[in-house]
């Protein structure tokens, strides 16, 4: 089972050294696959109800014992034969066993959740076998500027605006032509530092075609805040379309919207509520 | 003395830990106006109260000023007070380096506010990366004047971490080893380790980007070759440590806070120096956690992952020991605990959604989000909260006046709604870009929320403020020791404490703090418990009759020194002049040479006054593992180690730049390797004649003494002319600082060594006075000092030679 | 510690310096070149720091405290320069 889920994922795509973690860690179903907002919901959700456990239960122990114990209290008496004198030289108190046992499964809880998502940290870093085969990948190349985006095409058409057809995986290789920028889209869970004289990769998969937003997560400057992109989902043929009416060789078309001004950032909600 | 000479001129350690008091809470309303300012903005989108370089000034200058102007000062205000008391030293070992700390401290923080009127401060928020922090993308002068105070605050940072590692190490009271150590002091302990070698990587990191900013080097703006990653390394290897520099003292506190006020010793005792020694150690290997996202590769990341997770562990350790000292505990509920519990609270919520971060496909979805935010202020302000529960803790034995509980009670009930107000809607916002003036509008309640929350929690330092104030004026008398069931040392005394802080010698040789009397030098010997001379202290109160306050605060002019004031104010001058000296006009010229000659008439003072100024003189108690080193010789080799990593950091930045760019491809500077080979030649032989210098002095020959220092200055000075030809001659090449990357690491890092050859040149230059006049004969201790620097400066040069010149 | 024995030091570190310029002239290929100069120059600064420096005979907690700068600076250019690699 563990052997054929790994071999079918896996066939022929070269790996780095994660390979043999990999095949130990990856449990079958258990690592969380798919676009990036399926891999990214199901890890975050179960953070959040973990931590939360954990919270409520440590806190909640916390305030229990302070209550128990407080002065006045019918347990503040307990030990009252082994307080502290001043001028003693400093030793610790007893209860060492429960001490390490607290640790220790709180070290499992956290070393197992770790372990856990780096199995999907090797799929999101190397995702292309896991793409299903009839599916081609388009790579785009984005360039962060004060204070705008710049999208180039395979075909050398370049753009403000980042459009995209549905249920493909969209590679980005992004970079930026000034300062050190960072270039994500949360609805669709893609992010990466644009850094001069370094490109760096992401990638995404909408399977939902609809506007989306684009952001810059790194301090750029005056105007970083407004320094937004839209991001067009079409489905396939729609896009097949557009995309034949681009020409190469650079030039905007029309349909770029430029950046922060014009863009604002008020229409961001809706695609961040989607 | 009148009461307002005296601040500028003392040098005792609870007169300066007031002042780092002091100064730090200044720091924290100028930090937590700005803070308002942001939270103004934030009211609702599209807010116009801050536009765009504002706003960006505002979160950048509340970063810097929080995190190093007012974080580290407040712990090391406590620091300065209370780690001698506890460990039994009169004083730190060199009491004026302590005011110089001071000092630096606060001018640095002086120069920051300067920024502002300087065409803007700097705005690239408090990481500062580059190559926005160059002048291409930040022109204004006050971005550098920025820089510059971070340099001179980094320079109090490595004055003062020498000074405590050699106190707490070399000056401790017989009997208590380091394992007996108080947790407070173990933590300072720790932090002033971690920041020995962090800020080392922050000084060159500055100096480097100070660099780039006045002479036009292009090390960050050579984003070809990786400038722009090697800023982000060169922070982060300091950055990461430093949060545990900001958290450990907190830590401390509310160790010793949570064992006084439940009236237990801490569960695990042992365990939880031995988390936090791992944690120390580890802090060094995580930093590319804050760079997921950049171009490191996946053995790197993998790596990162794994310690930065092994780094959270230890800390599971010691929220636990902390909680089940609770048990059995006798919990009194005044407000030095409210306030540790309730960081001990807030670390935990800070710490589980840092568990978040560790996993890194999450990380990548939360880099520069207010998840991170919302994260490091639950860590970083719980700190904060640890800490005023250390004001209230220790504001008894500091002023000798106790504080009023009620309020304080309800500076804690504002200070716990407002905080949580504030930063826990930021988790529920987190899909809010960090930084940003403007944010969607699905956010608005969140941000709502947090600005109501921001000036609930400013509101609830008004009543400390006003508590403190008050209660100093109408606050009951305190008792030496105002709690019950505290143990450290600096309870055994009155509050305040007297000027020479215990009324006899501190010992636990007998099992327990005991008092000796003053006997002289105390024999050679850890044994040596004087019969029963001592006087047990049950209580503390004993003590006071000793006429221990007879001294009052009146300083012995051996103890007061100008020369630190007046040091850090011709730094002031140096730096401000230096900040415009290319492109802001005359005045900055003249600030810089009025800067740098009372720099050298302070200098020279300083040196002078050595000859009657002494720190505390031994035979120290316990001073491992350093016992048989001198305090002096151990603070130049701590010194010199911080001076290792500055050096390690520039060399492995031109290692960096040079793999970047493609290191085959890389041409040395300099065409030929013999002028670099001359002065390998000269410095080895200058090393040589140090070394005959001290085999003189220990012989008693002063012409000895003389001959040697002079052939040492003249090698020196044939070392600088070689060089100057040598740069002559790339200059007329037309080869530059700014040409190219290459000349930049060439003249940077080759420059540096020469500043700290012409450094010790002065410093020779001074001995060589002294010895015409006999000095060192029957002392020849300065003399090997000045070798350790000086060869030191020779083995940096021997590494400098092949990798600028040959390889 | 006697004024020959730091004489004998002296010679050694001179002769080591013009070895490191001969090594570069030897026709070596790179990399040897690169790790033996680079070899030369540390047990130079061993000899610096043990003899002139005196770290020989001083407690050896105190060769731990710069040992442990060193280890940090190297760390930081391996870790770092390795992080750009291509692998
Ligand atoms: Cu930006
Ligand atoms: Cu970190």
């Amino acid at each position: 089972m563990l052997i054929t889920a790994d071999g079918n994922h896996h066939t022929g795509e070269p790996m780095n050294t994660g390979v043999a973690v990999q095949s130990v860690v990856q449990i079958g179903d258990l690592i969380p696959r798919g676009t990036r907002m399926n891999v990214f919901q199901s890890i975050y959700w179960v953070f959040i109800a973990l931590g939360t456990l954990v919270g409520v239960v440590v806190v909640g122990y916390m305030v229990y014992n302070a209550y128990r114990y407080r002065e006045g209290g019918s347990h503040a008496e307990d030990g009252d034969d082994e307080r502290p004198t001043l001028g003693e030289i400093p030793t610790g108190g007893g209860k060492g066993r429960k001490l390490f046992l607290s640790f220790g499964l709180s070290a499992v809880v956290v070393i197992s959740l770790i372990v856990w998502t780096y199995g999907t940290l090797l799929y999101v870093e190397s995702p292309v076998a896991a793409q299903e085969s009839d599916q081609e990948e388009l790579e785009i190349q984005v360039v962060g500027r004060q204070f705008s985006w710049e999208f180039v095409y395979p075909n050398g058409h370049s753009s403000f605006e980042l459009v995209v057809p549905e249920d493909t995986r969209v590679r980005l290789v992004v970079t930026s032509d000034d300062v050190f920028h960072n270039f994500g889209i949360p609805s669709l869970r893609a992010k990466t530092d644009a850094i001069p004289g370094q490109t760096t990769e992401t990638w995404f998969i909408a399977d939902q075609p609809g506007e989306y937003q684009a952001h810059c997560y790194e301090l750029c400057g005056a105007g970083h805040s407004g320094m937004n992109a839209n991001v067009v989902v079409m489905q396939q043929s729609a896009y097949d379309e557009w995309y034949a009416n681009t020409s190469g060789g650079g030039g905007n078309t029309s349909d770029t919207s430029g950046n922060a001004s014009e863009n604002g950032t008020r229409t961001t909600s809706e695609a961040l509520t989607a | 003395m009148s009461s307002i000479k005296r601040w500028f001129v003392t040098t005792n350690h609870k007169d300066v830990g007031i002042l780092y008091l002091v100064t730090s809470l200044f720091f924290l309303i100028f930090g937590g106006l700005l803070a308002l300012l942001i939270r103004v903005q934030l009211l609702q989108p599209g807010g116009t109260i801050l536009a765009d370089a504002a706003y960006n000034q505002t979160v950048s200058a509340h970063g810097l000023l929080m995190v190093f102007w007012f974080l580290s000062p407040l712990a090391f205000g406590f620091a300065n007070y209370v780690v001698p008391l506890q460990i039994g030293a009169k004083d730190l070992a060199f009491p004026r380096l302590n005011a110089l700390s001071y000092w630096l401290y606060l001018f640095s923080g002086l120069l920051l506010g300067i920024s502002f009127f300087q065409g803007g401060t700097f705005s690239g928020g408090w990481t500062m990366y580059a190559p926005l922090n160059v002048p291409i993308y930040m022109p204004s002068i006050g971005a550098t004047t920025t820089v510059l105070a971070l340099l001179m605050f980094t320079a109090s940072v490595t004055v003062g971490g020498v000074n405590f590692l050699t106190t707490i190490h070399r000056m401790r009271a017989p009997g208590l080893t380091l394992r007996r150590m108080p947790l407070f002091t173990w933590t300072i302990l720790l932090t002033v380790w971690m920041m020995l070698f962090a800020f080392a990587a922050l000084l060159a990191a500055l100096m480097i980007l100070s660099s780039d900013r006045i002479f036009g080097t292009v090390y960050f703006a050579a984003t070809d070759s990786g400038g722009s990653v090697l800023w982000a390394h060169l922070f982060w290897f300091f950055g990461h440590p430093e949060v545990y520099i900001v958290f450990f003292p907190a830590l401390g506190v509310m160790a010793e806070i949570f064992q006084t006020f439940t009236g237990r010793r801490i569960v695990g005792r042992k365990w939880f120096i031995a988390s936090m020694v791992l944690v120390a150690i580890q802090s060094f290997m995580v930093w590319m956690h804050h760079m997921f996202l950049t171009s490191i590769n996946l053995p790197v990341k993998t790596l990162f992952m794994a310690t930065t997770i092994g780094i959270s562990l230890p800390f599971d350790l010691m929220v636990f020991a902390l909680i089940y000292t609770t048990i059995k505990g006798k919990i009194r509920f005044k407000t030095p605990f409210l306030f540790a519990f309730g960081a001990l609270v807030l670390f935990i919520l800070g710490g589980i959604t840092g568990v978040f971060l560790g996993a890194v496909v999450l990380d990548y979805e939360f880099r520069g989000t207010y998840w991170v935010v919302a994260h490091f202020h639950y860590v970083m302000v719980g700190g904060v909260t640890g800490l005023v529960g250390g004001i209230y803790y220790w504001y008894p034995k500091i002023t000798g006046k106790m504080y009023d509980e009620f309020l304080g009670k309800v500076h804690f009930a504002l200070y716990f709604v407002g905080f949580n107000l504030v930063y826990f809607p930021m988790f529920l916002a987190w899909e809010t870009p960090r930084r940003v003036f403007d944010y969607p509008e699905a956010f608005t309640p969140w941000h709502q929320l947090a600005t109501v929350g921001a000036f609930v929690l400013g509101a609830s330092f008004l009543v400390m403020f006003y508590n403190l104030y008050a209660s100093l004026v109408t606050g009951e008398d305190a008792a030496p020791d105002p709690w019950r069931y505290v143990t450290t040392a600096e309870w055994a005394v009155p509050s305040p404490p007297p000027l020479e802080n215990y009324p006899g010698r501190p010992s636990y040789d007998g099992g327990a703090l005991q008092f000796l009397e003053e006997a002289g030098p105390r024999p050679s010997g850890i044994a040596a418990a004087d019969g029963g001379a001592g006087t047990r202290t049950d209580g503390g109160v004993a003590a006071t009759a000793d006429g221990a306050l007879a001294g009052g605060h009146d300083h012995e002019e051996s103890h007061a020194s100008i020369w630190p004031f007046g040091l850090s104010l011709a730094g002031f001058f140096l730096l401000v002049g230096l900040s415009g000296v290319n492109t802001g006009g005359t005045a900055y010229v003249a600030l810089t040479v009025a800067g740098f000659a009372l720099g050298a008439y302070t200098l020279v003072g300083m040196a002078r006054e050595s000859q009657t100024f002494h720190g505390p003189s031994g035979p120290f108690g316990e001073s491992w593992p350093f016992a048989k080193v001198e305090n002096m010789k151990l603070g130049m080799w701590f010194f010199l180690a911080s001076d290792v990593v500055l050096f390690g950091a520039f060399i492995g930045s031109y290692v960096f730049i040079r793999v970047a760019f493609g290191w085959g491809a890389w041409e040395p500077v300099p065409h030929d390797p013999v002028p670099g080979l001359m002065n390998t030649y000269i410095l080895l032989t200058s090393s040589f004649a140090v070394v005959m210098a001290m085999v003189a002095a220990q012989k008693g020959s002063r012409n000895g003494v003389v001959a040697s220092l002079l052939v040492t200055i003249l090698l020196g000075i044939g070392f600088l002319g070689n060089k100057g030809i040598e740069w002559l001659e790339l200059f007329h090449e037309g080869l530059w600082l700014s040409t190219n990357v290459q000349t930049s690491t060439f003249f940077l890092t080759t420059g540096l060594h020469a500043a700290h050859v012409i450094v010790g040149l002065f410093i020779a230059l001074y001995m060589l006075v002294r010895a015409w006049g006999g000095a060192y004969l029957d002392d020849d201790k300065p003399v090997e000092y000045f070798g350790l620097y000086w060869h030191f400066v020779d083995i940096v040069w021997l590494f400098l030679f092949p990798l600028f010149y040959i390889l | 510690m006697n004024t020959k024995l730091y004489a004998v030091i002296y010679v050694v570190l001179f002769v080591f310096a013009t070895l490191q310029v001969a090594v570069e002239f030897a026709g070596l290929t790179y990399w040897t070149a690169f790790w033996l100069i680079m070899a030369l120059s540390a047990i130079k600064a061993v000899l610096v720091a043990a003899y002139f420096q005196h770290l020989r005979y001083e407690p050896r907690a105190i060769t731990y405290v710069v040992a442990i700068g060193v280890v940090a600076a190297i760390a930081l250019t391996a870790a770092a320069s390795y992080s750009i690699t291509g692998t």
